[in-house]
């Protein structure tokens, strides 16, 4: 198989939050006591150092294009240990000199200077876990922090100079109207993020909520809320580029446009998942989820929670999975590049996608029109083997 | 063939003919008790789940009696459910005796009582045996004394066992011995062997179970099929003992299966003769009544590639169901598929679900209709299995629907139930008789009603107590219309159906609501409507889907979302595309779930 390289991104995944939120299914682990968090730091970078070892020549001659901190709550390791990890990172790979570096940060973790820390770092991009901004929906979604907390931090890391912030914001929360919706947007506006990501709170297999389920806005008003929010922001200057993403011209999350692409990534910590294109095909690699069980193991084959190479049944799936969110398309070229099959394997599908008024393509781009978006569980479902 | 003696059980499901099948072949020592599985005989993976059987079998077992000789005893099985009726007529025909196992506990069942009189008709011996004797609730003497009520049979010798423990069950094999007569030689050696059943065997192509009447029959025999008149060379012979077993030949008085290669199961069609090319008898020996499916479906694949992988399919089955029936049919709707009679509901379930298991095939069954009768006004007279297929209104002179003779079996308790029900389903009271233990009711119903869900709701109301056997009775004429039912404004032919007008309004309405249950919402408002004609009598609409879409993928772990995509997918395969409408499969039954 022959891949053409796509861009490189980093994943990295801090465990710990301060508490569990109910609707939550990442890899977070509520914290008992204090955390090894500097330790942590040292098995994140031997993990690096391990994976660079296995994968060779894969990495040969790649730049790191994005950081990403995700968790769990990054924002609960100090600036010096983000400094010391991305330092770290430096000495063995590779950074473009214009990397985006995102930080995930729960408002209720920050004190006041520490963007400067983080910024000083390296960090350029602060992502904030607001979720919403009617207090009593946060205690609802057993978030630790209230409306005011959320708008000071995100003043906060203004003034410190970070310019490009997104904040997150759920909907169809707890018996939430349209107008509380429309209201969220607005206050989330009204502190200038570059970037809003907007989403539809879904009871996830295994969370406290799916267990013990609060009254959630049927699919009708969820509907109504995601129009209208849509609208809000539009107007607001804030474009949708993929299903949950609105950004200002020029400031859509590169890391995340590497994933939608295709592009590959490594994943370092506990439970973080990594891509990489090489020379057998298209390898997927995750780690140990327990945090005790990652840092036992820091640099060990241990760490290892799987890897195995994505079978090509499987590729068009996964491409499709991806690719078809965003709103603007992908270049037609990316699927061969990107997976190593022919544009031939998929076409009978991809006839069949366009005759429902699915997807539409031409020799250069392929996008999902506004029902393939809306329906894009239909659409991927036609690439499946 | 003194020392022979052919006999079957008459018996209901669950009063213990396979335990005590069961348990006469370990007598006998037919099987190791390693090799000893529960209910040995019932062989196909759906009888042996659904705890009854459908095929005959049969077993040849050596057994040592009291005077001391070594008989032969071929127990030829039954099947136990009243769509399968005529397979019992078949399995009596190659007997000489049958055992009646009636539940001492429960009563006589109303299947035992029909079955009963075939075996008496066809003038076999029966022996009643009292079954679950080792139950508290058991009394023989109720039990003894409705058997002489209802059925009119002597049961002072009935023989009280327990198949359970074993308890006298060796009683039963001496009075096999003593009381079911040898079977008589016949009148020359000319061979006359009488197909009880054959199947298609992947391997051995089309395998016989007979009854040798005279003569005998050997490996290397050229022999000739009376009805077709196509002669084969016969290759093995033998019994099961359950095991298959070769021997090297089968006499005069013996039961046992044949292969002679013969590759398509038509070539030895079940009640057919079989007799020597060289050596003909004279003529062949009275053949079985065949059957006339009652119940018409349409089975159509749900995708249109699967059509002749379908088509080879109902070949395959019909080689071993000769009661089904199949020809193709073409639906503006469905597109491909075939209109199948069966027997009955079981009937149905039964090869749609061997359909579906076996051969791997996604299907969606139509509602399931009886054959009525249409007069049309140039005086003939069409037999439409159909509602698609009825003529236009100014060609009908009447519709008659076939009416039934039911006999129900209940325990006292239930009777206002069961009558009640009887009542609600169109029908009318003949009789009611008081017996030791049960009340036997007896009533006409139209054959419609009871094909839909009529068993299920005589189980629910009696606790599943109550049994029933129905005869066809004949045709009567009716206010019928048809409901067809519209999608998005498109009629779909394969949901029309034949109702009593008095019950169309009522119908017609369930059937909407429980179809817009059923129906998922889709990307665009479905409407559903019923209409008789073009009156619209019903309506609902499934509301358009807004959306559907994973509101997070970030590169990690899409092992679960691929997980979710492909149950979608699944549930899309039991889907049937209907214009731009996904109808899932229970859609097209829902028919037969309005009433609960």
């Amino acid at each position: 198989m022959n891949l053409i390289p796509p861009p490189l991104s980093l994943y990295v995944h801090m465990p710990w939050c301060v508490r569990k939120c109910p609707y939550c299914d990442f890899n977070s682990h509520g914290v008992r006591g204090t955390p090894a968090y500097a330790d942590y730091v040292d098995a994140l970078l031997a993990d690096l150092d391990a994976d660079l070892r296995d994968f060779g020549t894969a990495l040969d001659g790649r730049r790191i294009a994005t950081v990403f901190f995700g968790g769990g709550t990054p924002s609960l390791f100090a600036p010096e240990l983000i400094g010391r990890f991305l330092d770290g990172a430096r000495e063995r790979l590779p950074f473009a000199p214009d990397a985006e570096i995102t930080l995930e940060t729960n408002p209720g973790t920050v004190e006041h200077g520490r963007f400067d820390g983080y910024l000083a770092a390296g960090v350029n991009r602060i992502s904030f876990g607001v979720q919403s901004f009617d207090n009593d929906k946060l205690r609802r979604l057993g978030r630790i922090h209230s409306a005011g907390e959320a708008a000071d931090a995100v003043r906060q890391a203004q003034d410190a100079g970070i310019g490009n912030i997104n904040i997150d914001l759920m909907y169809a929360l707890p018996e939430q109207t349209l107008e509380g919706a429309l209201d969220d947007i607005d206050r989330a506006v009204t502190l200038g993020p570059t970037h809003v990501s907007h989403y539809q709170l879904t009871l996830e297999p295994n969370t406290a909520f799916a267990a013990n389920p609060p009254p959630l806005p049927d699919d009708d008003a969820a509907w109504a809320i995601q129009e209208a929010c849509e609208a809000r922001l539009g107007e607001a200057g804030y474009g949708q580029y993929e299903v949950s993403a609105y950004a200002l011209p020029g400031r859509r999350c590169a890391h995340n446009l590497n994933y939608w692409r295709f592009g590959d990534y490594l994943g370092i910590g506990a439970g973080a998942h990594g891509k990489i294109s090489d020379a057998n095909g298209v390898r997927r690699r995750w780690k140990t989820r327990l945090p005790a069980a990652y840092l036992a193991s820091a640099g060990q084959p241990a760490r290892i929670g799987g890897d195995n190479l994505v079978a090509l049944d499987d590729l068009p799936f996964e491409y499709m999975l991806n690719a078809l969110r965003l709103v603007d398309g992908v270049p037609m070229a990316d699927f061969a590049e990107r997976t190593g099959l022919s544009q031939a394997a998929i076409a009978p599908a991809m006839a069949a996608c366009v005759a429902r008024g699915w997807l539409v393509h031409d020799a250069v781009t392929l996008k999902t029109t506004a029902l393939g978006q809306r329906f894009l569980n239909d659409v991927i479902e036609a690439f499946m083997a | 063939m003194e020392l022979i003696r052919n006999f079957s059980i008459i018996a209901h499901i669950d009063h213990g003919k396979s335990t005590l099948a069961d348990r006469i072949i370990q007598l006998c020592g037919g099987l190791s008790e390693r090799e000893m599985e529960a209910q040995v005989l019932d062989n196909n993976p759906i009888e042996r789940e659904r705890g009854i059987t459908i095929k005959a079998q049969s077993v040849s077992l050596p057994y040592k009696a009291r005077d001391g000789k070594t008989y032969q005893l071929n127990f030829i099985d039954t099947p136990g459910h009243v769509d399968f009726s005529y397979e019992v007529s078949r399995s009596l025909s190659a007997c000489e005796g049958a055992l009646l196992v009636v539940d001492a506990a429960q009563g006589v069942e109303a299947q035992s009582v029909a079955n009963c009189y075939t075996a008496i008709e066809q003038g076999l011996e029966v022996i009643p045996v009292l079954n679950k004797i080792d139950l508290p609730t058991a009394d023989i003497e109720k039990a003894k004394a409705e058997i002489e009520a209802v059925i009119g049979l002597d049961a002072s010798d009935a023989i009280p066992v327990s198949a359970k423990t074993g308890q006298n069950v060796v009683e039963v094999l001496e009075a096999i011995i003593q009381r079911i007569p040898a079977p008589k030689p016949g009148d020359t050696d000319k061979l006359q062997a009488l197909i009880i059943d054959s199947w298609f065997d992947n391997y051995l192509g089309v395998v016989s179970l007979v009854r040798v009447m005279q003569g005998e029959i050997r490996p290397g025999d050229k022999i000739l099929v009376m009805s077709t008149g196509r002669t084969h060379l016969v290759d093995d012979v033998g019994v099961f003992t359950p095991k298959r077993k070769k021997l090297e030949r089968l006499a005069a008085g013996e039961v046992g299966w044949i292969n002679a290669s013969i590759k398509d199961v038509h070539g030895a069609p079940v009640g057919d003769t079989l007799t020597h090319a060289g050596k003909p008898a004279a003529a062949p020996l009275p053949g079985f009544q065949t059957m006339k499916p009652r119940v018409f479906a349409g089975l159509f694949p749900v995708s249109a590639d699967d059509y002749p992988a379908l088509r080879e399919a109902l070949d395959k089955l019909r080689l071993n169901d000769a009661a089904m029936f199949f020809e193709p049919e073409s639906s503006e709707a469905m597109g491909f598929g075939f209109r199948c009679g069966f027997l009955g509901m079981l009937h149905m379930e039964i090869v749609q679900e061997r359909l579906e298991r076996e051969y791997d095939l996604d299907l969606i069954t139509t509602a399931p209709t009886v054959v009525y009768e249409v007069l049309k006004t140039d005086g003939s007279v069409l037999a439409m299995d159909n509602p698609a297929k009825l003529p236009p209104p100014q060609q009908i002179t009447e519709i008659r629907e076939p009416i039934i003779v039911a006999t129900i079996l209940t325990p006292g308790d239930y009777v206002g139930n069961v009558i009640k029900l009887c009542e609600e389903k169109r029908g009318v009271q003949l009789t009611i008789q008081y017996l030791a233990t049960q009340v036997q009711v007896t009533y006409e119903l139209p054959l419609a009603e009871v094909v839909l869900d009529f068993f299920d709701r005589l189980k629910s109301v009696s606790r599943g107590y109550a049994s029933m056997d129905y005869h066809l009775e004949r045709f009567d004429a009716g206010p019928f219309v048809r409901v067809d039912i519209l999608i998005n404004g498109d009629r779909v032919d394969a949901l029309s159906l034949i109702v009593h007008r008095s019950h169309a309004d009522r119908r017609g309405r369930e059937l909407v609501e429980r179809m817009k249950d059923l129906i998922p919402r889709q990307q665009f408002d479905v409407a559903i409507q019923a209409a008789i004609g073009a009156a619209v009598i019903a309506r609902s609409t499934v509301k358009a889907l807004r959306k559907n879409v994973l509101a997070k993928c970030y590169g990690g772990d899409v092992s679960r979302k691929k997980k979710l995509l492909e149950k979608q997918k699944e549930g899309k395969k039991r889907m049937k595309q209907v214009g731009s409408v996904e109808i899932p499969q229970e859609a097209f039954l829902a028919v037969l779930k309005v009433d609960k």
